[in-house]
């Protein structure tokens, strides 16, 4: 594309470098904010540089957090006898989204995959075995994706964690809320009956 | 399972071109070059989602386009119209019935082929990598957890041989990370050796019925299946390779490494084989593996001819026909350089029949 000016042109190449977005959804966002009041962007802009400048990571469970220990770990309204292990940030909204837990996290920040370069060192193992060694924990729940990265992961940790006296269990997996086991396929169908559940009256 | 009609766009040596296939049988006949075995490839790239002759999709499009496409209408008691796009630089895409599929292995089993081309002499004189494909795919079209179990097992295998290589790189060893794969890729290895073994077993008899029909000799082939798990467990193998693994950076026990012995006479057929023999061989091998998918999903395979007829010699090409214009062969698409062969070996055939030039 042909743009009438350098500084359009370099908007768009740093905003279509966003997931999903392409050059034409770039453009229009270039346009839209050429619109909007000079104010608006810079609160926008200011937002933005924030994350990279005040956003800190919480140093007890790596979640993003806006001090040194994050709200969650502060909490004194929380179960600190429940540690939930996530791969990101992102799960933790989704869990802290469902309302359903009540305890703290561990954001390991990855999960193990020879192939991209991420061992155990560099992600936050370490300090979720150091965590539970000194901890009062007496469950850790490992919620990681259900995929080989995933998998291979979790018997890591537990591996890890053998030796600690806590119980440690993992998100179960089977079939989608609402869904159709039709529609299923055979592998999720396949271990939601060899997980099954009993079922009581 | 047939196929009614077959449209190729752009694809290998094909600019744009249709094909009705309503007959039991095709004889498809033309010069070399013009596109014959590519044709059967289409239909057998609907089935398998890959191309049998090349590893790399982008080296099928058209020379000089950017996209290709397949499509066709295949009938199974039911209408299935299946749609291929190659795009350049981007993952392929299959569509069954207008929606596309999320992942190609879900499609794999629906559309059932078994090809026969001179190229297949590579099961022979090729590395074990041929015939663990030969297998694979024989046994993932029609067990889906096979399927999956292989392609899980292929990711841990990479993982953990990356993972091999991390620990001479850096001179540091975490026994439980090996552990973490190891434990993991159990279930797959040991469900895959079995079902293998198994599957080998069952077809043997098929197989050697077969081959007693194109050989007259008194020789005993044999399919013997070679896996270090036929005689250790999966997870004794790793733990007494764990050294050699270490040094050589790599998995050195499994199901990669298996290997299916080709024997006649107790030799191996890549040595002691006479090129009729091989012919007898492969062809016998494939009529096995058609019997099996036909007994398997109690519907008959696509049989695809590639050329078939130039390398046999007249006896054995009547034997062959004799046996696939029986009642239990289903469709079958034959390509040949000899319009005139073709009439003379099809034209009384009490099947319904079509000659097409190319």
């Amino acid at each position: 594309m042909n743009y009438s000016s350098k500084i359009i042109e370099n908007a768009v190449k740093a905003l279509s470098g966003f997931p999903g977005i392409g050059t034409r959804s770039a453009l229009r966002m270039v346009v839209f904010l050429l619109k909007r009041p000079k104010e608006e962007v810079n609160q926008l802009a200011e937002s933005l540089m924030l994350l990279k400048t005040t956003l800190k990571s919480c140093r007890v469970c790596h979640n993003i957090s806006d001090e040194e220990v994050c709200n969650i770990c502060k909490s004194p309204n929380r179960n600190h006898r429940q540690l939930c292990v996530v791969e990101d940030m992102q799960d933790v909204m989704a869990i802290e989204n469902t309302a359903q837990f009540n305890g703290l996290y561990h954001v390991l920040g990855g999960v193990i995959a020879p192939m991209d370069g991420v061992g155990p060192d560099s992600l936050n193992i370490n300090s979720l075995v150091t965590r539970i060694e000194n901890g009062h924990f007496e469950e850790v729940i490992i919620a990681l994706n259900p995929n080989v990265e995933g998998d291979t992961t979790t018997f890591y940790i537990a591996r890890k964690l053998k030796t600690a006296s806590v119980q440690i269990s993992t998100i179960s997996k089977g079939i989608s809320i609402g869904s159709e086991l039709e529609f299923a396929d055979e592998i999720t169908l396949g271990k939601s009956i060899s997980l099954r559940v009993p079922y009581q009256v | 399972m047939r196929i009614n009609n077959l449209s190729i766009y752009q694809f290998k040596n094909h600019k744009d071109f249709k094909i009705d296939l309503n007959t039991d049988i095709s004889c498809i006949t033309g010069k070399n070059g013009q596109g014959k075995t590519n044709l059967l490839d289409a239909i057998f790239m609907l089935s398998a989602c890959k191309s049998y002759f090349n590893a790399i999709d982008y080296q099928l499009i058209l020379h000089g386009e950017s996209s290709a496409a397949l499509n066709a209408e295949f009938y199974n008691g039911q209408q299935l119209d299946i749609q291929l796009i190659i795009e350049q630089g981007k993952k392929k895409k299959l569509k069954l019935n207008g929606k596309q599929y999320d992942k190609l292995i879900h499609h794999i089993g629906l559309i059932n082929v078994v090809i026969i081309t001179p190229d297949d002499i590579e099961l022979i004189k090729g590395n074990s990598d041929e015939r663990r494909k030969f297998i694979d795919l024989m046994i993932s079209q029609t067990d889906r957890v096979y399927l999956n179990h292989l392609s899980e097992y292929h990711k841990l295998l990479d993982q953990r041989n990356r993972q091999l290589k991390l620990f001479a790189d850096h001179q540091h060893f975490d026994s439980i990370i090996l552990e973490s794969f190891n434990e993991r890729m159990l279930a797959p290895c040991e469900y895959i050796h079995q079902k293998r073994q198994t599957v080998l077993k069952e077809i043997q008899a098929a197989f050697k019925q077969y081959y007693r029909s194109f050989q007259s000799g008194s020789e005993e082939v044999v399919l013997k299946y070679e896996s270090a798990l036929n005689s250790d467990s999966f997870e004794i193998l790793l733990k007494s390779s764990l050294n050699k693994d270490l040094a050589i950076q790599r998995t050195s026990v499994g199901i990669h490494k298996d290997d299916i012995l080709f024997e006649i006479n107790g030799y191996p057929l890549k040595k002691f084989g006479s090129q009729g023999q091989n012919k007898s061989f492969i062809i016998a091998l494939k009529l096995a593996q058609y019997h099996f998918l036909a007994e398997t999903v109690k519907q008959s395979p696509i049989l695809l001819l590639d050329d078939i007829f130039e390398k046999i010699d007249e006896e054995r090409a009547e034997k062959l026909i004799h046996l696939i214009s029986q009642e239990s062969f289903g469709q079958i698409i034959i390509t040949d350089t000899h319009a005139e062969r073709m009439r003379k070996y099809f034209e009384n055939i009490n099947k319904s029949t079509k000659f097409v030039e190319l």
